[in-house]
């Protein structure tokens, strides 16, 4: 018995628009031909699933190992579920988070802008989600960044993620923003949406505080992905 | 449930998260079976103008048209040495580089492999289909192939097929926009 999924294209009403006023590289490469539709074969809905083509960890970007000292800034706890649209967890999913340090620098060849590497931030986390579709990492609050080739816009704290979970079709990359950020009022990816629910669903829900052990913050994001399990065949 | 919004992957991508995945012909430890050949070619946007820091990633059949993944009946079979997908990033001439097979035909696909671009500028990933000509001189029209067949401009057609440059190396440009541009598939 095979299993399989199917996969709708993305609802236009769900995701940002392609363009974006004041964004020019959303001008200069997005196609002008309307996308083709094409059926989905075993090819599409098959895809680099499991975790044996890639080194996990760290879960911990704060520091660059378990007894190396903290990275400077405000220690929180991400975590969040991954389910398909019809809510059923997906497991063993792989996900890469990264991110730029508290001072609003991150660790790569094409940051200019002129804030401090912290020697104690790794910067870069992957994980694979457990049986139930769930992952945590810990890290550090990441600072806000001018886009200097803009000459005005600065981007609100954010963090990025990358999930390759069940296909090629339900690969998936996002950035998510933190609660009650002045910058969020303003930045032109988060309000490159058509509606406050989408809108919503780019941004962690505060998730309380822990104190003991561990002390930091708590910010959950879940996500759903694209795809639902088809009836099974039988071969 | 309603689906997550994609936003754009940015300029940030770290290097290690690349390193090590422009190789799919060695994998755990295996060599992979087949016709080993680099896959290379430009990123281009508006105006013929490269596209620097742009990330590829690359899903395909090994050599004897297998996919290791649960849903091929026959994943059993699936060459231990290949790593079916990969990814790799552009230099300031937009060029990038991957290290394959040629990828085996199976039921009604001709030889081919999914190509993904992320990029800044873009807020979802662009998807494409490269096609692998059977032999040099293989007239792209009189291939018949259930993806491939949406594409009705014959030009359009055309270009998704790789230029076959040697007996090891492939050519693909992708060009996202403007004169000549790729062919994206609806996503």
């Amino acid at each position: 018995m095979t299993m399989s999924f199917s996969y709708d294209p993305y609802d236009d009403r769900t995701q940002l628009k392609r363009y974006i006023d004041r964004y020019p590289l959303s001008f200069t490469r997005t196609p002008l031909a309307p996308l083709v539709p094409r059926p989905l074969t075993l090819s599409e809905i098959t895809g680099p699933a499991g975790t044996d083509l890639f080194t996990v960890g760290p879960m911990d970007l704060s520091r660059s190992a378990p007894d190396a000292p903290k990275a400077t800034g405000q220690l929180i706890q991400i975590s969040g579920r991954v389910t398909d649209e019809a809510g059923s967890p997906i497991s063993g999913a792989v996900i890469e988070i990264w991110q730029a340090n508290s001072a609003g620098k991150y660790i790569h060849e094409m940051d200019r802008h002129n804030a401090p590497i912290d020697p104690n931030f790794t910067g870069e986390g992957r994980l694979v989600t457990d049986a139930d579709g769930q992952y945590q990492f810990f890290s550090i609050k990441p600072g806000a960044y001018p886009v200097l080739e803009s000459g005005w816009w600065w981007r609100p704290p954010h963090v990025h993620f990358s999930i390759l979970a069940r296909s090629w079709m339900d690969r998936f990359v996002t950035q998510i923003f933190f609660p009650g950020e002045p910058l969020n009022e303003t930045d032109l990816l988060l309000n490159a949406v058509p509606d406050r629910d989408v809108r919503e669903r780019l941004i962690f829900q505060f998730d309380g505080t822990s104190m003991g052990e561990v002390n930091a913050l708590g910010f959950r994001r879940d996500f759903v992905l694209r795809g639902r399990r088809q009836t099974p065949e039988i071969d | 449930m309603v689906v997550s919004p994609y936003c754009t992957i940015g300029p940030y991508f770290p290097a290690s998260f690349v390193e090590g995945h422009e190789d799919l012909t060695h994998y755990r430890g295996g060599t992979a079976r087949g016709q080993h050949i680099v896959l290379s070619g430009r990123i281009l946007q508006e105006g013929g103008v490269p596209t620097r820091n742009t990330i590829l990633e690359i899903w395909q059949a090994d050599a004897a048209g297998i996919f290791r993944h649960s849903s091929d009946p026959r994943c059993r079979e699936a060459d231990p040495g290949f790593a079916g997908w990969g990814r790799a990033r552009t230099d300031a001439e937009g060029w990038y580089r991957i290290r394959t097979v040629v990828p085996g035909s199976y039921g009604d696909r001709c030889p081919h492999a999914n190509l993904m671009i992320l990029a800044i500028g873009l807020t979802r990933r662009l998807v494409t289909t490269v096609f692998f000509p059977n032999s040099p001189d293989a007239d792209p029209d009189t291939v018949r192939d259930p993806v491939l067949d949406c594409v009705k401009d014959a030009t359009a057609r055309k270009r998704l097929f790789a230029k076959r440059e040697s007996a090891g190396e492939y050519r693909f440009d992708l060009i996202l926009r403007g004169e000549g541009e790729t062919p994206f598939f609806l996503d």
